[in-house]
C-alpha cells in the first residue's frame, strides 16, 4: 500500500470475520412475501447471490486497466457496456460509464482487493468505493427469464442486442437496476439494497405466469 | 323478434365458424346460441337481433352496421359479474364464448322502447347540433346537472363498481420491423421482412389473421385465399425472429417509432381471465414497441352512403354483408337492396344471392357500370338501376323498403320520381378510405388523392403504408405492395433478402368509381329525413350544414360544433363524408377543407392495460432500511419520505390501549431529553467523495469553509442553488485529506449527487474528484440523550468514548456490537449523540444488541415526528420544510455558515450580493411562541400584524414548522416573517379559517439550550 493512499484516503474494512448474524437485502422479502420453491413447472428461477464484494472503481481506463490486470488478472472491458469475468466466473468487472466500473468479487476479498489496487495505482487520480452492503446480486435463469425481463426493463434484451458479456444500467419498473448477462442462460441484476424488496416483489409478480421459483 | 336457438339467419354451411361447437350467450337478458368462431355481432345477426342500441343523442334504434373496428352502433357493456364489467366493447370485435353476457350501452331504460326515443322522435328539432354548447351552457352552473341526465340517457357504458379481479401488464418490445395489420399486405410484408432475418412483430386486431382474404372471392394460386393465409401464418409462426400478436390493436403511434399495442389475451375466453395450468393469466397486455421500421398495413374502411334514415336497423356497409356471409355463414336479412358508387361493393349482392336469398336491386350511381363484377351480377339476373341511388330508407325498427331515384351527381339533385322497393336490408358503399389513423398520429397530414377518392398518408421517416392503407386495393397489387414494403423496411434496418415469391391472382377489371358521399334527396338537406354522417355521435348532414351556416368553416370547428369523429369513433366511418358535405356546402374541394386530426387511441384501451402492474403494492417502490423488519414488528407507524418508509412514531400499548400519535411523540421526546433514544437514520443520503480536489470542490458547493477541516472532524454544511437560495444541508466528515463523506437530506440524496456531478462535469472538470453514492451501503443509527455515552460504552470496543478525546463534531472508527463501525458525534437533537454507521448487512444485529443493553437506560426508539420536534426545539431547519427555494442562508440567520471571504467563489455567492437578497423586509426565520401554550399553530398559517385590518389583510409571513413540545410544555413554531430578525418580542396574529385568531410572540428559533451545552457534554 502506498503511503500516499494511506494519508489521503481512509480505507475501512466494514466486514468482520467474527460470527455475527448477517442479513442480505432480501432477508426481509423472504419473510414478507415468501419464496416459492422451484417446481417442474417453473420456467424461470430466481436466486440471490448475497454478501459478495462490490467495489465501484473510478478513474482513467488506461491506468485502471494496468492495475486490475496486475491485481485481479483480468482486464477492464474493452468496450462500453462490456462485462469481463475471470476463468472461474467468480470475479467480474463491468463498464458502468466512461470513467466508472463495477467490480464484483467473492465476499471477503473486497477489502484486500481495494488495498492492492490502491497500492498498484499509487498517485494516479482514481477512487474506489466499497458498496458491498448497499447492493445485492439477483440471478434469473430459465427459458422464460427473458420474458420476465421484457416485462420489467425498457432495455432490449434480445440476444442479438444483448449478447453474453454485456451489461447495462437500465430502468426496471419504477426503479433502476444494473442488468448483465454473464452466460447464455443466466441474467444478473445488481439491485440497490433499499429497492431490493420492491424488485423482488415485482419479479415474483412478473414471473407468476411462468411459475417462477426462488432458490435459496 | 327471434326465437332462442333459432339462428334463423345462419347458413347451413360455409364460413369459418365451427358448427359442432355451440355456444350460449346472453344479450339484454335474453339467451341465444352461436358458434365457436362467431363474433358477438355475427351471432346476434344469426339470431335476427335487429336493434342492438339506441343512438347517443336522438335515441334512435340502431342495428349492427359494420363488421370490424369501425362499427359505430353495436357498443355493448360486457360482463357477467359486477367486477368484470367492461364498457364500450364493439360487438363486431368481441369473440363469442360460452356464457358471454352483454347489454346495450345505450338505451336507458331499455333498448326496445325507451324514454329517450320520444325525445328523438318528437324533439328532433329540439336537439340541433351545437345543442350542448348552446342550450346547456346557460346557466353555466347547471351544466353539471344537465350532464348527468344526458350521460345517463346517452349511455356510453359504465365502469365497474368493484375492483377488477384480473391482472394486466406491460411488455417492452423491440424489433427491426413492426407490421401493423395481417391482411394480404401485412402478411406479405411480414414474410418478406422475416425472410431477411430481421426481428419482426406482426400485430393484428382480429381474432384471426388474414384480413380481407378471409372473406375474399378471389383465388391465390388457384386456391381459396384463406389457404394462402393459413400457410403464411404457419410459416411465420415457425420463424424464431417473428412474434405474431393476434387480437392486438396498434392503438397509438408515438414519436420515434414507439408504438403501443393492446393485446387482448383472454377476452375471447371468458368474462374474467381463466387459470391456465393452474396459473393466473394476464387479461390484456400493453406492448410498448420500439420499432426500427413500421409497416402500416391497416387496410381501408368502406364509406357508407349518406341518405335519408340511413341509420334504421337493416342499413349496413356492403363489405360487412360479404364478411358476415362468407366468414361467419350469416345472411343478415332476406331481401337486399344495394346502393353503390363502385364495382367492389357488388360482392355483397353476389354473396347474398349465392347464400340463396333475394337481391331486390342494385342502385349504381354510375351511368354505365360495366366492370367484371357488374357483369357477374347481371349474369345472375340481378336488377341493376344505373345512375341511381337509395335516397331514403323506410322502416322503424327495421328497414321495410328503399326509395331509389336517379341522381344528378354534379347538380346534387334527384332527377325524376323515386321508386319504392320493399326490402329488409340496404347495403351501401361510397368507396373506400385508407385507414390512416396511425399515420396521422405521427403528426403528418394526409393528402387527398382524387383518383382514389380518399386521403392517403404522407411519407414519414421510418414508416411506410402498404396496400389498402395507401389506396392500393387489387389483391395482387396489395400482396406485391406489402412484400415490397416489408423488404424495404428490412433493408433500411440493415438486412437483405431476395424478393418474395407471391401467389398468382387473376386480375379483375373494375370500372371506374364515382365520387358520391351524401345522396341528394327531393327535399333540401335541412328538411329531408335525417341523413347520418357519424352514427356514433348522431351527426347528420343537416348538422354540418347548420355548422357552416353559423360560420364554423374550418373542418376542426365543424368537428367540435357537431362532435363528428369524437370519442371512441375517431372518425372511422363518417369523417370523409362529413368533409365532403362541408366542402359541398362551402363550395370548396375536399383537400381545401382538409381533414381533422386523428388521435390515439385508435380503439378504446382498458385502463387496466394502461396501468399494467403499477398498481396496488407495486404502485410505487417502497424503500426499506436494514432495520425495517424490526420497525414493523414493533408496530411502528410509517411515513413516506422520498420513497423511503421511515418509522413515524412507535405507538405503545398502555393498559391495553394503543397510544395516539401525540402521546407516543411526547413520550419519545422526553425519553431523548431525559434518557436516551434511538433513530434509524439510514435514509440520509451519503456520498463518498475522493480525490485531491475534493476539499476545493466542497468549498465551491457549500456556502461555508472547508479548507481547514482536519481528518477526524465533521462540519455542518449548507448548500445553495446558483440563485442563492438554500437547497440542502447536512454534515460532511473529513475521512482523509482527499476523502470526505457527505450526508444529505433523505429526500435530497439523488438530487444532490446529480448536482455535484453536473457542476463537476460541466463547470469544473479540471478538479480531480469522484463522487459515489454509499447511502445503501451504510446503515445509520443515532443514539442520543444524556445516557447515550453509558449505553455506547457497553457495546463499543476499540474506541475511547471519553468526552475529551472524542469530542462533539469528531468521528472515530471502532466496533459496535463486534461490528466495524464509524461513529460520528453529531447531533440533530441538541443532546449528546452518536451516529453509528455499520455495513447494512450487520445492521439488525447491532440494532438489537443496542436494545439488549439499552433497557436499563430507558432506550426508546423514536421516529421522524419526534425527530422533527426535537430539531425544531433547537431551531435546526429541514430543507424543503422550513425552506421553499426562496430562503437565503441570511434569511435563516445562518451567517455563521457563510464564507464570504473564501478565495474561490461558491455556488450562490454572486446571487447573495443582489439588492433583493439584502433588502430589509425579506421573510426571515424566527420562532413563534403561542400566547396560549395549548395551541399548536397550523403549519402554513398566515401571519398578520393587525387582526382587525380589513380583508385583504397584509400578510407578513407564515408558519413553516409547528409542534407541541413536552419539554417546553407548550406549542411552538418556526416561521418566516418579513423583517423578523428585528421583530423579537413583538406580537403577531394568525387568523384561522374557522374565525379564531391565534396570538403569538416572535422569539428566537432556538427554544432550548441556546448555548448548545447539552450536545457537548
Amino acid at each position: 500500500m502506498s503511503n500516499t493512499a494511506v494519508e489521503t484516503v481512509r480505507t475501512f474494512d466494514t466486514r468482520t470475520e467474527a460470527k455475527i448474524p448477517v442479513e442480505s437485502p432480501l432477508t426481509y422479502s423472504y419473510r414478507r412475501s415468501g419464496a416459492p420453491a422451484p417446481t417442474a413447472k417453473s420456467r424461470v428461477v430466481m436466486r440471490e447471490r448475497a454478501f459478495l464484494g462490490h467495489l465501484v472503481l473510478c478513474g482513467g481506463a488506461v491506468v485502471l486497466d494496468g492495475a486490475v490486470r496486475a491485481v485481479l488478472g483480468i482486464s477492464l472491458p474493452g468496450e462500453p457496456q462490456g462485462l469481463v469475468q475471470d476463468d472461474e466466473g467468480k470475479r467480474s468487472i463491468q463498464w458502468v460509464s466512461p470513467d466508472e466500473w463495477l467490480v464484483i468479487v467473492p465476499g471477503g476479498e473486497e477489502f484486500e482487493l481495494e488495498n492492492r489496487l490502491r497500492a498498484a495505482l499509487g498517485d494516479a487520480h482514481f477512487a474506489i468505493s466499497n458498496v458491498s452492503g448497499g447492493q445485492t446480486l439477483v440471478e434469473l435463469e430459465g427459458e422464460a427469464a427473458r420474458e420476465v425481463l421484457m416485462k420489467s426493463v425498457v432495455y432490449d434484451v434480445h440476444p442479438s442486442h444483448f449478447p453474453v458479456g454485456k451489461g447495462v444500467t437500465t430502468i426496471f419498473a419504477k426503479t433502476t437496476v444494473v442488468l448483465r448477462r454473464p452466460s447464455e442462460e443466466r441474467w444478473e441484476l445488481v439491485v440497490r439494497r433499499s429497492f431490493a424488496d420492491y424488485t423482488y416483489r415485482w419479479l415474483l409478480d412478473a414471473g407468476e405466469e411462468y411459475a417462477i421459483g426462488v432458490e435459496r | 323478434m327471434s326465437q332462442p336457438n333459432a339462428q334463423e339467419n345462419r347458413l347451413a354451411q360455409g364460413g369459418r365458424i365451427d358448427r359442432s361447437r355451440r355456444l350460449s350467450f346472453t344479450f339484454n337478458g335474453k339467451t341465444y346460441q352461436g358458434h365457436a368462431g362467431d363474433t358477438l355481432a355475427s351471432a346476434l345477426l344469426a339470431n335476427g337481433v335487429d336493434i342492438v342500441n339506441r343512438s347517443f343523442k336522438y335515441s334512435r334504434p340502431r342495428g349492427i352496421f359494420a363488421a370490424g373496428a369501425e362499427e359505430p352502433n353495436a357498443l355493448v357493456q360486457l360482463g357477467v359479474s359486477e367486477a368484470g364489467q367492461v364498457p364500450n366493447v364493439r360487438a363486431t370485435q368481441q369473440a363469442l364464448y360460452d356464457g358471454l353476457t352483454a347489454r346495450s350501452t345505450n338505451g336507458w331504460p331499455n333498448v326496445q322502447r325507451d324514454l329517450m326515443g320520444l325525445v328523438g322522435k318528437l324533439g328532433g328539432g329540439f336537439m340541433p347540433p351545437g345543442f350542448y354548447y348552446k342550450t346547456f351552457m346557460a346557466p353555466a352552473s347547471m351544466w353539471m346537472t344537465y350532464e348527468k341526465v344526458i350521460r345517463k340517457g346517452a349511455g356510453l357504458g359504465r365502469s365497474p363498481l368493484e375492483s377488477d379481479p384480473d391482472i394486466y401488464d406491460h411488455m417492452h418490445q423491440h424489433c427491426d420491423v413492426l407490421v401493423v395489420g395481417a391482411g394480404p399486405a401485412g402478411l406479405a410484408a411480414a414474410l418478406a421482412a422475416a425472410r431477411s432475418g430481421a426481428r419482426v412483430i406482426v400485430a393484428d386486431e382480429q381474432e384471426e389473421m388474414g384480413g380481407t382474404l378471409l372473406d375474399s372471392r378471389e383465388l391465390l394460386d388457384d386456391k381459396p385465399a384463406e389457404q394462402w393465409v393459413a400457410e403464411t401464418v404457419e410459416a411465420l409462426s415457425n420463424m424464431d425472429n417473428v412474434t405474431l400478436l393476434p387480437r392486438t390493436t396498434a392503438n397509438g403511434y408515438h414519436d420515434h417509432n414507439f408504438v403501443t399495442l393492446h393485446e387482448r389475451r383472454t377476452e375471447h375466453l371468458a368474462d374474467t381471465a381463466p387459470l391456465k395450468d393452474g396459473l393466473r393469466q394476464v387479461r390484456s397486455r400493453l406492448h410498448r414497441v420500439r420499432a426500427g421500421r413500421v409497416v402500416l398495413a391497416t387496410g381501408a374502411h368502406e364509406r357508407p352512403l349518406v341518405y335519408g334514415n340511413n341509420d334504421v336497423p337493416g342499413n349496413m356497409l356492403a363489405g360487412a354483408v360479404s364478411t358476415y356471409v362468407r366468414r361467419y355463414g350469416v345472411v343478415p336479412g332476406n331481401k337486399l337492396v344495394l346502393s353503390v358508387s363502385n364495382d367492389h361493393a357488388y360482392r355483397a349482392a353476389l354473396d347474398w344471392v349465392e347464400a340463396g336469398r333475394d337481391v331486390v336491386a342494385i342502385a349504381d350511381a354510375r351511368a354505365n357500370p360495366d366492370g367484371e363484377l357488374v357483369e357477374q351480377a347481371r349474369a345472375k339476373g340481378i336488377r341493376i338501376i344505373a345512375g341511381a341511388a337509395v335516397v331514403e330508407a323506410k322502416g322503424d325498427a327495421r328497414v321495410s323498403a328503399a326509395r331509389i331515384a336517379k341522381v344528378d351527381l354534379q347538380g346534387f339533385r334527384v332527377v325524376g320520381g323515386a321508386e319504392t322497393l320493399s326490402c329488409d336490408t340496404i347495403a351501401s358503399s361510397g368507396g373506400y378510405s385508407p385507414v390512416i389513423h396511425l399515420a396521422s398520429h405521427t403528426g403528418s397530414r394526409p393528402t387527398w388523392n382524387e383518383e382514389l377518392l380518399g386521403f392517403v398518408p404522407n411519407t414519414v421517416k421510418g414508416v411506410a403504408a402498404a396496400g389498402g392503407a395507401r389506396g392500393v386495393y387489387a389483391t395482387g397489387a396489395v400482396l406485391a405492395d406489402g412484400a415490397e414494403a416489408g423488404l424495404d423496411a428490412a433493408t433500411e434496418a440493415g438486412f437483405s433478402a431476395a424478393s418474395l415469391g407471391l401467389p398468382r391472382v387473376a386480375e379483375r377489371s373494375d370500372g371506374a368509381a364515382v365520387a358520391l358521399y351524401q345522396v341528394p334527396h327531393e327535399k333540401a338537406t335541412l328538411r329531408a329525413p335525417k341523413q347520418f354522417v357519424d352514427l356514433q355521435n348522431d351527426v347528420t348532414a343537416a348538422g354540418i350544414e347548420v355548422a357552416t351556416r353559423e360560420g364554423f368553416e374550418s373542418i376542426e370547428h365543424v368537428k367540435r360544433y357537431t362532435a363528428m369523429g369524437f370519442g371512441t369513433d375517431q372518425g372511422k366511418l363518417g369523417n370523409i363524408n362529413g368533409m365532403a358535405i362541408a366542402a359541398r356546402v362551402l363550395g370548396r374541394s375536399i383537400p381545401e377543407v382538409g381533414t381533422t386530426v386523428f388521435r390515439p387511441n385508435y380503439t378504446p384501451v382498458t385502463f387496466g392495460a394502461i396501468v399494467g402492474r403499477h398498481c396496488g403494492e407495486l404502485f410505487d417502490p417502497e424503500r426499506y432500511t436494514a432495520m425495517h423488519q424490526w420497525h414493523v414488528e414493533q408496530g411502528a407507524a410509517f411515513e413516506e419520505v422520498g420513497q423511503w418508509m421511515r418509522p413515524w412514531y412507535f405507538p405503545r400499548k398502555v393498559n391495553g390501549k394503543t397510544e395516539t400519535m401525540h402521546e407516543a411523540v411526547a413520550r419519545e421526546c422526553l425519553a431523548v431529553r431525559e434518557k436516551v433514544g434511538i433513530l434509524d437514520a439510514s435514509t440520509l443520503g451519503k456520498i463518498d467523495i475522493q480525490g485531491p480536489d475534493a476539499r476545493e470542490f466542497l468549498g465551491r458547493v457549500y456556502t461555508n469553509k472547508w479548507a481547514k477541516l482536519a481528518p477526524g472532524r465533521v462540519r455542518y454544511g449548507l448548500m445553495c442553488k446558483d440563485d442563492g437560495m438554500v437547497f440542502d444541508d447536512g454534515t460532511t466528515s473529513c475521512l482523509g485529506d482527499n476523502h470526505f463523506l457527505m450526508t444529505t437530506s433523505t429526500g435530497g440524496a439523488a438530487t444532490v449527487l446529480e448536482w455535484l456531478e453536473i457542476w463537476h462535469q460541466t463547470e469544473w472538470p479540471e478538479l480531480d474528484v469522484y463522487f459515489n453514492s454509499v447511502t445503501d451501503h451504510w446503515a445509520t443509527m443515532t443514539i442520543t440523550g444524556p445516557e447515550a455515552r453509558k449505553l455506547m460504552e457497553e457495546v463499543t470496543t476499540e474506541v475511547d468514548l471519553d468526552k475529551d478525546s472524542f469530542k462533539f463534531m469528531d468521528w472515530k472508527e471502532g466496533k459496535v456490537a463486534g461490528v466495524p463501525a464509524r461513529i460520528f458525534r453529531i447531533s440533530f437533537t441538541g443532546e449528546l449523540a452518536y451516529e453509528i454507521n455499520v455495513q447494512a448487512n450487520y445492521a439488525l444485529h447491532v440494532w438489537e444488541t443496542l436494545f439488549a443493553h439499552g433497557d436499563k437506560y430507558g432506550l426508546t426508539p423514536y421516529g421522524t415526528e419526534t425527530m422533527h420536534v426535537l430539531r425544531a426545539e433547537k431551531g435546526f431547519i429541514i430543507a424543503g420544510q422550513d425552506t421553499d427555494g426562496s430562503v437565503t442562508p441570511e434569511d435563516l440567520g445562518m451567517h455563521w455558515a457563510i464564507g464570504y471571504d473564501k478565495p474561490f467563489s461558491w455556488i450562490g455567492k454572486r446571487a447573495l450580493t443582489r439588492p433583493d437578497t439584502s433588502r430589509e423586509n425579506r421573510k426571515q426565520m424566527v420562532g413563534l411562541k403561542p400566547k396560549d401554550p395549548t395551541v399548536v399553530l397550523e403549519e402554513g398559517a398566515q401571519i398578520v400584524l393587525d387582526p382587525n385590518h380589513s380583508i385583504p389583510m397584509p400578510m407578513e409571513g407564515h408558519v413553516t414548522s409547528s409542534y407541541y413540545s413536552p419539554t417546553l410544555a407548550s406549542g411552538f413554531a418556526l416561521a418566516v416573517v418579513k423583517g423578523g430578525h428585528q421583530k423579537m418580542g413583538e406580537t403577531v396574529y394568525l387568523p384561522m379559517v374557522d374565525g379564531q385568531v391565534h396570538e403569538a410572540e416572535i422569539v428566537s428559533p432556538i427554544f432550548l439550550d441556546p448555548k448548545g451545552e447539552r450536545q457537548n457534554v
